[in-house]
């Protein structure tokens, strides 16, 4: 089995790993890069839970064969987070309460960070339009689509 | 088994050439929506897996007079095409943003999913797929492109390289029936395209998944519309052919007596959209 070395920027760091082949994006982000908020959940890209941003958009990392990446952008939570407070999504979520057992919120942060960038103004169904993909078993779903009204509202 | 080793061609040739040289053992992946499924779960245990990101085979250009889709397109630029709103439709209302990000054309077609729904709006748009192969390149319909459930017309040694659109005229719909309303597999889905001339149809084009074990064009629909006025009675017409004509499979997502009944209701919907579309039009 040949493993190979990988480089792609995570965030604003360069990275190299050395992986089998067919390693997913997911696996390598968090069990070599310790980036625990990409979640290992149905590994189907069914749940959205591994929901990290490539090139700013939106994909499944369990779904991704990390050689994919290579040179590429790769943005997790842990790199969208300032080294100070939080991000305006992360901070949306915590005042609208939008998570309880918290599962589901990184790939729903990640996603709904990039949504914002391509529709800085969105009504509310372009928000649950764009949320299709990502699962949450617990809130219901509004207080996570108030967070992003609220969001959006504030970053105008 | 694991896997020993992953490719990554930078040119259609190379692809071909390592599909040619390790044959059916080699897993192809391009999005990998459908593959890395599979592999994750233990279902497929590939040793060698070709990857089709770096092959150059994406992007959409202008081609014989319509447009030509390198198979590796993802869903979401597909759904941005203005130009061919059917098309559009199809790939929006398939999967999830983060999916269609991932998702490619040609991955839809190459593993020939038994629902299908871009198939289905291609079918309406008559496309003909390219594919690729040790002795070059040939052409093959999307029609003659399924033949069974989860088969195609495909030697085991090509790749699907494009899909070729013809330019087209008239007014088409795309209406998808799943179990909810997004981000859902299809229980029923019908592309339709229509031409009318002095209030008759000149072209009718009626394509279908989850009618059978393959999206499908529906000739017995088609047959009903041909020459007549879309009126009530040409459109029941059609949307009673199509439920005769229907011969649908069983799966978790519905049953095929569901299905068989769904076929009827969602051909019958979808023309009388395209009716008030062409009527609209003419008033």
């Amino acid at each position: 089995m040949a493993s190979s070395v990988v480089a792609f920027e995570l965030g604003e760091h360069e990275v190299e790993v050395l992986v089998a082949p067919l390693t997913t994006l997911q696996a390598v982000l968090r069990t070599q890069l310790g980036q625990t908020s990409v979640k290992d959940g149905c590994r189907q890209g069914g749940c959205g839970s591994c929901t990290v941003l490539v090139d700013g958009e939106p994909v499944l990392s369990c779904l991704l064969p990390v050689e994919d990446v290579e040179g590429r952008r790769v943005t997790t939570l842990e790199a969208l987070t300032p080294a100070e407070g939080l991000h305006p999504i992360q901070r949306a979520f915590l005042e609208a309460n939008g998570f309880q057992c918290g599962y589901c919120t990184p790939g729903m942060e990640m996603l709904a960070a990039a949504f914002l960038d391509h529709h800085p103004d969105p009504s509310r169904d372009e928000i649950v339009d764009a949320l299709a993909g990502n699962i949450c078993r617990c809130t219901g779903y509004e207080p996570i689509v108030d967070a992003i009204a609220a969001a959006a509202e504030a970053g105008r | 088994m694991t896997v020993t080793s992953y490719v990554l061609p930078t040119s259609v040739a190379e692809a071909v050439g390592l599909l040619g040289a390790h044959g059916p053992d080699l897993l192809v992946l391009a999005g990998g929506t459908i593959a890395m499924p599979l592999v994750n779960e233990g279902v497929t245990r590939p040793s060698r897996v070709m990857g089709l990101r770096r092959a150059g085979m994406g992007g959409i250009e202008p081609g014989d007079g319509g447009l030509r889709i390198g198979a590796t397109t993802t869903l979401t630029a597909l759904a941005s095409q203005d130009a061919l709103p059917l098309l559009a439709t199809a790939a929006r209302r398939t999967a999830s943003w983060a999916v269609r990000n991932m998702a490619t054309v040609g991955g839809n077609l190459f593993s020939a999913p038994r629902g299908g729904d871009v198939a289905t709006a291609l079918l309406a748009l008559d496309a003909v797929v390219e594919a690729a192969g040790p002795g070059g390149t040939r052409r093959i319909p999307l029609e003659a492109f399924f033949t069974g459930p989860m088969t195609t017309a495909l030697a085991p040694d090509e790749l699907v390289t494009a899909i070729v659109v013809p330019p087209t005229t008239g007014a088409s719909t795309f209406l998808k029936l799943g179990r909810r309303l997004d981000n859902t597999p299809s229980v029923v889905t019908v592309a339709a395209l229509l031409t009318t001339e002095a209030g008759s149809v000149t072209d009718a084009r009626v394509a279908i998944s989850g009618a059978g074990p393959h999206p499908r064009r529906m000739a017995a629909a088609e047959a009903a519309l041909a020459g007549r006025a879309l009126d009530e009675a040409s459109i029941g017409a059609a949307a009673q052919a199509a439920t005769d004509a229907a011969d649908p499979l069983a799966d978790a997502v519905a049953s095929d007596w569901y299905r068989r009944r769904m076929v009827g209701v969602v051909v019958r919907r979808a023309l009388e959209e395209l009716a008030q579309d062409v009527h609209g039009r003419a008033a």
